[in-house]
Protein backbone atom coordinates (compact mmCIF):
# COMPACT_ATOMS: atom_id res chain seq x y z
CA UNK A 1 0.00 0.00 0.00
CA UNK A 2 2.18 2.87 -1.47
CA UNK A 3 0.11 5.37 0.63
CA UNK A 4 1.68 7.89 3.08
CA UNK A 5 -1.60 8.36 4.98
CA UNK A 6 -1.16 4.58 6.09
CA UNK A 7 1.77 2.87 7.91
CA UNK A 8 1.71 -0.59 8.25
CA UNK A 9 1.87 -2.72 11.89
CA UNK A 10 5.81 -3.72 11.42
CA UNK A 11 6.58 -0.32 10.94
CA UNK A 12 4.30 0.92 13.98
CA UNK A 13 6.30 -1.24 16.05
CA UNK A 14 9.57 -0.28 14.65
CA UNK A 15 9.28 3.09 14.26
CA UNK A 16 7.34 3.18 18.33
CA UNK A 17 9.79 0.63 19.37
CA UNK A 18 6.89 -1.29 20.84
CA UNK A 19 6.38 -4.53 20.89
CA UNK A 20 3.29 -7.08 19.93
CA UNK A 21 1.99 -7.92 23.09
CA UNK A 22 1.90 -4.38 23.80
CA UNK A 23 -0.08 -3.49 20.40
CA UNK A 24 -2.40 -6.14 21.23
CA UNK A 25 -2.62 -5.48 24.70
CA UNK A 26 -3.69 -1.97 24.53
CA UNK A 27 -6.13 -3.04 21.69
CA UNK A 28 -8.05 -5.19 23.99
CA UNK A 29 -7.94 -2.29 26.29
CA UNK A 30 -9.92 -0.46 23.49
CA UNK A 31 -7.10 2.38 23.67
CA UNK A 32 -6.47 1.57 19.90
CA UNK A 33 -10.10 1.62 17.98
CA UNK A 34 -10.95 -1.51 15.70
CA UNK A 35 -12.05 0.81 12.77
CA UNK A 36 -7.98 1.78 12.54
CA UNK A 37 -7.16 -1.89 12.12
CA UNK A 38 -7.05 -2.06 8.06
CA UNK A 39 -5.83 -5.64 6.55
CA UNK A 40 -4.95 -5.64 3.00
CA UNK A 41 -2.83 -8.13 1.49
CA UNK A 42 0.86 -7.46 0.49
CA UNK A 43 3.61 -9.59 -1.34
CA UNK A 44 4.27 -11.14 1.82
CA UNK A 45 0.71 -12.41 2.80
CA UNK A 46 -2.12 -10.06 4.92
CA UNK A 47 -1.24 -7.21 6.51
CA UNK A 48 -2.76 -4.75 8.62
CA UNK A 49 -2.32 -0.79 8.11
CA UNK A 50 -3.44 1.81 10.47
CA UNK A 51 -4.16 5.82 9.36
CA UNK A 52 -0.19 7.23 10.18
CA UNK A 53 -0.71 10.14 12.18
CA UNK A 54 -3.51 8.70 14.22
CA UNK A 55 -1.95 5.59 15.40
CA UNK A 56 1.74 7.40 15.83
CA UNK A 57 -0.20 10.09 18.22
CA UNK A 58 -1.97 7.64 20.03
CA UNK A 59 1.00 5.68 20.65
CA UNK A 60 3.42 8.11 21.59
CA UNK A 61 0.17 9.41 24.07
CA UNK A 62 -0.23 5.69 25.64
CA UNK A 63 3.76 5.43 26.28
CA UNK A 64 3.74 8.91 27.57
CA UNK A 65 1.04 8.19 29.97
CA UNK A 66 1.54 4.92 31.29
CA UNK A 67 4.03 5.19 33.19
CA UNK A 68 2.19 6.96 35.83
CA UNK A 69 -1.86 5.42 35.26
CA UNK A 70 -3.08 1.73 35.24
CA UNK A 71 -3.63 0.72 31.29
CA UNK A 72 -7.94 0.19 32.28
CA UNK A 73 -7.71 4.24 33.25
CA UNK A 74 -6.36 5.31 30.42
CA UNK A 75 -8.99 3.60 27.95
CA UNK A 76 -11.36 6.17 29.72
CA UNK A 77 -9.43 9.36 29.56
CA UNK A 78 -7.64 8.81 26.46
CA UNK A 79 -10.98 7.55 24.03
CA UNK A 80 -14.07 9.66 26.05
CA UNK A 81 -14.70 12.91 24.72
CA UNK A 82 -14.79 15.67 27.89
CA UNK A 83 -17.70 15.20 28.93
CA UNK A 84 -19.89 18.94 29.18
CA UNK A 85 -21.66 17.53 32.15
CA UNK A 86 -18.97 16.47 34.44
CA UNK A 87 -18.69 17.86 37.21
CA UNK A 88 -16.14 18.28 40.20
CA UNK A 89 -17.01 18.17 43.75
CA UNK A 90 -15.19 21.51 45.04
CA UNK A 91 -13.74 19.96 47.84
CA UNK A 92 -12.41 17.17 45.47
CA UNK A 93 -10.72 19.99 43.68
CA UNK A 94 -9.03 20.99 46.59
CA UNK A 95 -7.36 17.70 47.22
CA UNK A 96 -5.66 17.88 43.98
CA UNK A 97 -1.89 18.41 44.10
CA UNK A 98 -2.05 21.38 41.10
CA UNK A 99 -4.66 23.33 42.66
CA UNK A 100 -3.50 26.58 43.70
CA UNK A 101 -6.62 28.59 46.25
CA UNK A 102 -4.92 32.00 45.27
CA UNK A 103 -6.94 32.17 41.37
CA UNK A 104 -10.65 31.22 42.88
CA UNK A 105 -11.36 34.62 42.72
CA UNK A 106 -10.09 35.56 39.54
CA UNK A 107 -11.96 32.44 38.61
CA UNK A 108 -15.35 34.31 40.49
CA UNK A 109 -15.32 30.88 42.35
CA UNK A 110 -16.42 31.51 45.80
CA UNK A 111 -14.80 29.46 49.12
CA UNK A 112 -17.52 28.51 50.51
CA UNK A 113 -19.46 27.45 47.62
CA UNK A 114 -21.05 23.57 48.01
CA UNK A 115 -22.06 23.75 44.43
CA UNK A 116 -19.76 21.41 42.19
CA UNK A 117 -17.71 22.98 39.76
CA UNK A 118 -18.68 22.57 35.52
CA UNK A 119 -15.60 21.38 33.47
CA UNK A 120 -15.20 25.24 32.22
CA UNK A 121 -14.42 26.13 35.86
CA UNK A 122 -12.73 23.22 36.83
CA UNK A 123 -9.86 24.36 33.39
CA UNK A 124 -9.97 27.61 34.55
CA UNK A 125 -8.68 27.12 38.05
CA UNK A 126 -6.17 24.52 36.30
CA UNK A 127 -4.63 26.43 33.87
CA UNK A 128 -4.92 29.92 36.08
CA UNK A 129 -3.17 27.70 38.31
CA UNK A 130 -0.34 27.09 36.45
CA UNK A 131 -0.13 30.42 34.73
CA UNK A 132 -0.23 32.07 38.34
CA UNK A 133 3.59 32.47 38.75
CA UNK A 134 4.53 34.32 35.23
CA UNK A 135 1.44 36.16 34.49
CA UNK A 136 0.01 38.86 35.86
CA UNK A 137 -2.87 39.40 37.69
CA UNK A 138 -5.03 41.65 34.99
CA UNK A 139 -3.61 38.86 32.38
CA UNK A 140 -4.93 35.84 34.69
CA UNK A 141 -8.30 37.96 34.19
CA UNK A 142 -7.75 38.13 31.11
CA UNK A 143 -7.51 34.52 30.91
CA UNK A 144 -10.22 33.89 32.79
CA UNK A 145 -12.68 36.00 30.25
CA UNK A 146 -11.27 34.17 27.31
CA UNK A 147 -12.13 30.70 28.92
CA UNK A 148 -15.51 32.11 30.44
CA UNK A 149 -16.55 33.29 27.01
CA UNK A 150 -14.86 31.44 24.44
CA UNK A 151 -15.28 27.96 25.64
CA UNK A 152 -18.20 26.06 24.59
CA UNK A 153 -18.35 22.24 23.90
CA UNK A 154 -17.48 22.29 20.21
CA UNK A 155 -13.94 23.98 21.42
CA UNK A 156 -13.96 21.88 24.51
CA UNK A 157 -14.09 19.01 21.78
CA UNK A 158 -11.24 20.46 19.63
CA UNK A 159 -8.56 20.91 22.15
CA UNK A 160 -8.46 17.36 22.57
CA UNK A 161 -9.21 16.54 19.09
CA UNK A 162 -6.36 19.15 18.05
CA UNK A 163 -4.58 19.17 20.88
CA UNK A 164 -4.98 22.98 21.45
CA UNK A 165 -3.03 25.65 23.46
CA UNK A 166 -3.53 28.58 25.06
CA UNK A 167 -0.74 31.23 24.37
CA UNK A 168 -0.42 34.22 26.18
CA UNK A 169 1.63 36.87 24.79
CA UNK A 170 2.63 40.39 25.22
CA UNK A 171 3.94 43.08 22.94
CA UNK A 172 5.79 46.38 23.95
CA UNK A 173 4.36 49.35 21.79
CA UNK A 174 6.57 52.16 22.07
CA UNK A 175 7.61 55.75 20.51
CA UNK A 176 7.15 59.22 20.72
CA UNK A 177 8.63 58.94 24.50
CA UNK A 178 5.70 56.45 25.48
CA UNK A 179 5.68 52.91 26.25
CA UNK A 180 2.53 50.59 26.51
CA UNK A 181 2.44 47.02 26.92
CA UNK A 182 -0.19 44.87 25.87
CA UNK A 183 -1.15 41.52 26.48
CA UNK A 184 -2.65 38.73 24.46
CA UNK A 185 -4.74 35.38 24.57
CA UNK A 186 -4.58 33.20 21.81
CA UNK A 187 -6.54 29.37 21.78
CA UNK A 188 -4.20 27.67 18.53
CA UNK A 189 -2.26 24.83 17.61
CA UNK A 190 0.83 24.76 19.07
CA UNK A 191 2.86 26.46 16.67
CA UNK A 192 1.97 29.94 16.01
CA UNK A 193 4.54 32.26 14.09
CA UNK A 194 4.90 35.97 15.83
CA UNK A 195 5.50 39.11 14.73
CA UNK A 196 9.33 39.33 16.57
CA UNK A 197 8.02 42.11 18.83
CA UNK A 198 5.54 39.86 20.32
CA UNK A 199 7.23 38.14 23.69
CA UNK A 200 5.95 34.41 24.91
CA UNK A 201 4.88 34.71 28.29
CA UNK A 202 3.64 30.60 28.55
CA UNK A 203 1.45 28.17 26.49
CA UNK A 204 -0.75 25.83 28.49
CA UNK A 205 -1.05 22.54 26.30
CA UNK A 206 -5.05 22.48 27.09
CA UNK A 207 -5.57 18.81 25.63
CA UNK A 208 -2.93 17.87 28.58
CA UNK A 209 -4.77 19.43 31.42
CA UNK A 210 -8.12 18.27 30.60
CA UNK A 211 -6.23 14.78 30.63
CA UNK A 212 -5.04 15.40 33.85
CA UNK A 213 -8.13 16.61 35.38
CA UNK A 214 -9.58 13.75 34.34
CA UNK A 215 -7.36 11.33 35.16
CA UNK A 216 -6.90 12.90 38.70
CA UNK A 217 -10.53 12.66 39.41
CA UNK A 218 -10.61 9.40 38.23
CA UNK A 219 -8.12 8.28 40.68
CA UNK A 220 -9.58 10.87 43.56
CA UNK A 221 -12.55 8.74 42.92
CA UNK A 222 -11.21 5.22 43.51
CA UNK A 223 -9.31 6.79 46.50
CA UNK A 224 -6.05 7.18 46.10
CA UNK A 225 -3.92 10.35 46.06
CA UNK A 226 -2.29 11.46 43.12
CA UNK A 227 1.10 11.57 44.47
CA UNK A 228 1.31 7.82 44.53
CA UNK A 229 0.59 6.45 41.22
CA UNK A 230 2.17 2.61 41.70
CA UNK A 231 2.11 2.56 37.82
CA UNK A 232 0.67 -1.57 37.88
CA UNK A 233 2.84 -3.31 35.24
CA UNK A 234 2.88 -6.28 33.17
CA UNK A 235 5.83 -8.22 32.61
CA UNK A 236 6.83 -6.79 29.32
CA UNK A 237 6.34 -3.13 30.07
CA UNK A 238 8.77 -2.87 33.02
CA UNK B 1 -28.98 -5.97 49.61
CA UNK B 2 -32.27 -5.79 48.36
CA UNK B 3 -35.21 -7.48 50.10
CA UNK B 4 -36.93 -9.07 47.39
CA UNK B 5 -34.04 -11.22 46.50
CA UNK B 6 -35.17 -15.02 46.02
CA UNK B 7 -33.71 -18.13 44.97
CA UNK B 8 -35.37 -20.39 43.01
CA UNK B 9 -34.61 -23.67 42.23
CA UNK B 10 -36.76 -25.59 39.10
CA UNK B 11 -36.53 -29.88 39.30
CA UNK B 12 -39.59 -30.23 36.56
CA UNK B 13 -40.62 -28.59 33.60
CA UNK B 14 -41.54 -25.25 34.49
CA UNK B 15 -40.68 -21.56 33.58
CA UNK B 16 -39.45 -18.72 36.20
CA UNK B 17 -39.57 -15.18 35.31
CA UNK B 18 -36.73 -12.80 35.35
CA UNK B 19 -35.03 -10.54 37.71
CA UNK B 20 -32.87 -10.59 40.85
CA UNK B 21 -32.04 -13.82 42.22
CA UNK B 22 -29.30 -15.04 44.89
CA UNK B 23 -28.97 -18.88 43.39
CA UNK B 24 -30.99 -20.17 40.55
CA UNK B 25 -30.77 -24.22 39.81
CA UNK B 26 -32.41 -25.79 36.84
CA UNK B 27 -31.97 -29.52 36.93
CA UNK B 28 -35.19 -30.27 34.83
CA UNK B 29 -36.04 -28.43 31.84
CA UNK B 30 -36.84 -25.00 32.52
CA UNK B 31 -36.92 -21.43 31.08
CA UNK B 32 -36.20 -18.11 32.03
CA UNK B 33 -37.98 -15.54 30.27
CA UNK B 34 -36.34 -12.07 30.58
CA UNK B 35 -32.71 -10.91 31.97
CA UNK B 36 -31.48 -12.30 34.74
CA UNK B 37 -29.60 -11.39 37.47
CA UNK B 38 -27.73 -14.11 40.22
CA UNK B 39 -25.42 -14.64 42.48
CA UNK B 40 -25.01 -18.20 40.50
CA UNK B 41 -26.76 -19.88 38.15
CA UNK B 42 -26.33 -23.77 38.09
CA UNK B 43 -28.17 -25.57 35.21
CA UNK B 44 -27.77 -29.41 35.29
CA UNK B 45 -30.58 -30.19 33.27
CA UNK B 46 -31.78 -28.30 30.19
CA UNK B 47 -32.40 -24.51 30.88
CA UNK B 48 -32.79 -21.73 28.53
CA UNK B 49 -32.60 -18.43 29.57
CA UNK B 50 -34.55 -16.04 26.73
CA UNK B 51 -32.72 -12.21 28.00
CA UNK B 52 -29.50 -11.17 29.29
CA UNK B 53 -27.81 -13.14 32.05
CA UNK B 54 -25.76 -11.26 34.88
CA UNK B 55 -24.12 -13.41 37.62
CA UNK B 56 -21.02 -14.11 39.92
CA UNK B 57 -20.68 -17.76 38.74
CA UNK B 58 -22.47 -20.18 36.40
CA UNK B 59 -21.62 -23.81 35.97
CA UNK B 60 -23.14 -25.45 33.01
CA UNK B 61 -23.14 -29.17 33.73
CA UNK B 62 -26.38 -30.06 31.50
CA UNK B 63 -27.21 -28.25 28.22
CA UNK B 64 -27.60 -24.04 29.05
CA UNK B 65 -29.04 -22.04 26.30
CA UNK B 66 -28.65 -18.10 26.91
CA UNK B 67 -30.42 -15.71 24.25
CA UNK B 68 -28.29 -12.75 25.09
CA UNK B 69 -25.18 -11.12 26.55
CA UNK B 70 -23.72 -13.44 29.18
CA UNK B 71 -21.74 -11.67 31.87
CA UNK B 72 -20.15 -13.37 35.06
CA UNK B 73 -17.13 -13.58 37.13
CA UNK B 74 -16.77 -17.31 36.41
CA UNK B 75 -18.53 -19.60 34.14
CA UNK B 76 -17.70 -23.62 33.71
CA UNK B 77 -19.34 -25.44 30.94
CA UNK B 78 -18.78 -29.18 31.27
CA UNK B 79 -22.02 -29.68 29.45
CA UNK B 80 -22.77 -27.75 26.34
CA UNK B 81 -23.66 -23.88 26.45
CA UNK B 82 -24.71 -21.73 23.37
CA UNK B 83 -24.39 -17.73 23.76
CA UNK B 84 -26.24 -16.17 21.20
CA UNK B 85 -24.39 -12.70 22.30
CA UNK B 86 -21.77 -11.63 23.70
CA UNK B 87 -20.06 -13.30 26.63
CA UNK B 88 -17.81 -11.32 29.51
CA UNK B 89 -16.52 -14.11 31.34
CA UNK B 90 -13.32 -13.17 33.65
CA UNK B 91 -12.37 -16.51 34.52
CA UNK B 92 -14.06 -19.31 31.19
CA UNK B 93 -12.92 -23.07 32.17
CA UNK B 94 -14.87 -25.40 29.31
CA UNK B 95 -14.11 -28.73 29.39
CA UNK B 96 -17.40 -29.65 27.50
CA UNK B 97 -19.02 -27.79 24.88
CA UNK B 98 -18.90 -23.94 24.10
CA UNK B 99 -20.45 -21.76 20.99
CA UNK B 100 -20.32 -18.34 21.08
CA UNK B 101 -22.22 -16.24 18.32
CA UNK B 102 -19.72 -12.87 18.74
CA UNK B 103 -16.86 -12.44 20.86
CA UNK B 104 -15.62 -13.24 24.50
CA UNK B 105 -13.98 -10.98 26.75
CA UNK B 106 -11.96 -12.92 29.10
CA UNK B 107 -8.86 -12.79 31.42
CA UNK B 108 -8.80 -16.28 31.27
CA UNK B 109 -9.77 -18.85 29.10
CA UNK B 110 -9.49 -22.63 29.84
CA UNK B 111 -10.57 -25.03 26.89
CA UNK B 112 -10.26 -28.72 27.15
CA UNK B 113 -13.21 -29.41 25.46
CA UNK B 114 -14.30 -27.41 22.11
CA UNK B 115 -14.95 -24.18 21.46
CA UNK B 116 -16.66 -22.02 18.60
CA UNK B 117 -16.67 -18.10 18.34
CA UNK B 118 -18.29 -16.82 15.99
CA UNK B 119 -16.35 -12.88 16.49
CA UNK B 120 -13.03 -12.54 18.47
CA UNK B 121 -11.97 -14.24 21.79
CA UNK B 122 -9.77 -11.45 23.90
CA UNK B 123 -8.13 -12.79 27.12
CA UNK B 124 -4.87 -12.14 28.96
CA UNK B 125 -4.12 -15.65 29.30
CA UNK B 126 -5.89 -17.97 26.71
CA UNK B 127 -4.70 -22.01 27.62
CA UNK B 128 -6.26 -24.64 25.22
CA UNK B 129 -5.92 -28.60 25.62
CA UNK B 130 -9.26 -29.24 23.02
CA UNK B 131 -10.11 -28.08 19.83
CA UNK B 132 -11.59 -24.68 18.66
CA UNK B 133 -13.03 -22.57 16.17
CA UNK B 134 -12.45 -18.55 16.14
CA UNK B 135 -13.69 -16.47 12.95
CA UNK B 136 -11.61 -13.40 14.10
CA UNK B 137 -8.94 -12.57 16.43
CA UNK B 138 -7.63 -14.13 18.47
CA UNK B 139 -5.19 -12.27 21.50
CA UNK B 140 -3.94 -12.47 24.26
CA UNK B 141 -0.31 -11.99 26.27
CA UNK B 142 -0.07 -15.61 26.81
CA UNK B 143 -1.58 -18.04 24.63
CA UNK B 144 -0.74 -22.11 24.76
CA UNK B 145 -2.32 -24.11 22.19
CA UNK B 146 -2.04 -28.49 22.90
CA UNK B 147 -3.88 -29.00 19.53
CA UNK B 148 -6.31 -31.81 20.95
CA UNK B 149 -8.35 -31.67 17.91
CA UNK B 150 -8.57 -29.11 14.89
CA UNK B 151 -7.80 -25.51 16.17
CA UNK B 152 -8.60 -22.65 14.08
CA UNK B 153 -8.49 -18.82 14.39
CA UNK B 154 -8.31 -16.55 11.51
CA UNK B 155 -5.92 -14.71 12.80
CA UNK B 156 -3.88 -15.06 16.20
CA UNK B 157 -1.56 -12.34 18.57
CA UNK B 158 0.14 -11.77 21.40
CA UNK B 159 3.52 -11.58 23.55
CA UNK B 160 4.05 -14.87 24.23
CA UNK B 161 2.24 -18.11 21.81
CA UNK B 162 3.31 -21.29 22.67
CA UNK B 163 1.59 -24.37 20.80
CA UNK B 164 3.05 -27.52 20.91
CA UNK B 165 1.88 -31.28 20.51
CA UNK B 166 0.26 -33.05 22.80
CA UNK B 167 -3.16 -31.80 23.88
CA UNK B 168 -5.12 -35.13 22.96
CA UNK B 169 -2.57 -37.61 25.33
CA UNK B 170 -3.81 -35.28 28.58
CA UNK B 171 -7.53 -36.16 27.72
CA UNK B 172 -9.66 -39.15 28.41
CA UNK B 173 -11.15 -41.63 25.98
CA UNK B 174 -14.92 -40.06 26.22
CA UNK B 175 -13.52 -36.49 26.22
CA UNK B 176 -11.45 -37.42 23.31
CA UNK B 177 -14.46 -38.93 21.49
CA UNK B 178 -16.65 -36.06 22.06
CA UNK B 179 -13.66 -33.49 20.74
CA UNK B 180 -13.20 -35.61 17.85
CA UNK B 181 -17.19 -35.77 16.65
CA UNK B 182 -17.36 -31.94 16.93
CA UNK B 183 -14.36 -31.11 15.54
CA UNK B 184 -13.74 -33.56 12.80
CA UNK B 185 -11.55 -36.29 11.85
CA UNK B 186 -8.14 -37.10 13.40
CA UNK B 187 -6.42 -34.02 12.91
CA UNK B 188 -4.91 -32.45 15.72
CA UNK B 189 -3.26 -29.23 14.65
CA UNK B 190 -3.57 -25.60 14.51
CA UNK B 191 -4.66 -23.10 11.24
CA UNK B 192 -4.48 -19.74 11.14
CA UNK B 193 -4.07 -16.98 8.22
CA UNK B 194 -1.50 -14.95 10.36
CA UNK B 195 0.23 -15.01 13.77
CA UNK B 196 2.00 -12.73 15.67
CA UNK B 197 3.60 -12.46 18.55
CA UNK B 198 7.08 -11.71 20.18
CA UNK B 199 8.24 -15.52 21.44
CA UNK B 200 6.87 -17.34 19.39
CA UNK B 201 7.38 -21.76 19.10
CA UNK B 202 5.14 -23.39 16.83
CA UNK B 203 3.98 -27.19 15.98
CA UNK B 204 1.32 -28.58 13.99
CA UNK B 205 0.63 -25.22 12.75
CA UNK B 206 -0.16 -24.05 9.70
CA UNK B 207 -0.28 -20.55 8.68
CA UNK B 208 0.28 -18.01 5.71
CA UNK B 209 2.06 -15.90 7.54
CA UNK B 210 3.90 -15.62 11.35
CA UNK B 211 5.49 -12.57 12.40
CA UNK B 212 7.72 -12.28 15.14
CA UNK B 213 11.02 -11.20 17.49
CA UNK B 214 12.10 -14.69 18.29
CA UNK B 215 10.32 -17.78 16.12
CA UNK B 216 10.92 -21.33 16.51
CA UNK B 217 9.58 -23.37 14.02
CA UNK B 218 8.78 -27.14 15.32
CA UNK B 219 8.03 -30.32 13.71
CA UNK B 220 4.54 -30.70 11.46
CA UNK B 221 4.87 -27.07 10.85
CA UNK B 222 3.24 -25.12 7.47
CA UNK B 223 4.58 -22.41 7.24
CA UNK B 224 4.31 -19.80 4.12
CA UNK B 225 6.18 -16.67 5.08
CA UNK B 226 8.04 -16.24 8.12
CA UNK B 227 9.09 -12.24 9.29
CA UNK B 228 11.24 -12.12 12.28
CA UNK B 229 13.23 -9.42 14.07
CA UNK B 230 15.73 -10.84 16.02
CA UNK B 231 16.22 -15.01 16.07
CA UNK B 232 14.28 -17.93 13.81
CA UNK B 233 15.21 -21.52 14.22
CA UNK B 234 13.20 -23.78 11.66
CA UNK B 235 13.03 -27.76 12.54
CA UNK B 236 14.06 -30.06 9.78
CA UNK B 237 10.76 -32.04 9.16
CA UNK B 238 8.70 -28.39 8.97
CA UNK B 239 8.02 -26.62 5.74
CA UNK B 240 8.27 -22.70 5.40
CA UNK B 241 8.39 -21.42 1.90
CA UNK B 242 9.99 -17.92 2.58
CA UNK B 243 12.13 -16.43 5.23
CA UNK B 244 13.14 -12.93 5.78
CA UNK B 245 14.89 -11.38 8.90
CA UNK B 246 13.12 -7.52 9.30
Amino acid sequence: MDDDRYISKKEVLEQMGISYGQLYRWKRKGLIPEAWFTRRSTFTGQETFFPRDKILERIRQIKEMKGDHPLDDLADVITQQVNEKLQVAFDQLRRLQWFDDSVLETCKIDRSRSTPLTIHETLCVAVLSQLRRSARTEELSLVQRTLDERLDETLLDRMTEERLRLHLLRKRLSGAGISAEISLVVIGPETIVLDPEIERVETVDLKHMIERIKLDLAREAQGGSPEEAPGRETEEER
Amino acid sequence: MNDDKRSASLAGAGRLSGGDYTRVSISGAGKVSGDIKAEALRISGAGKVEGRTEAMQIAVSGSGVFGGEVVAEEMRVSGAARIDGMARVKELKCSGSYRVKESIAAEYVKVSGVLRVGGDLEADLFKASGGFEIDGLLSADKIEIRPGGRCYAREIGGAKIDVRRGGHRERGILLDGLVRMFSGKGIAELGATTIEGDEIHLEDTVADVVRGKRVEIGPGCRIKVVEYSEDLTVHSSAEVDKQQKV
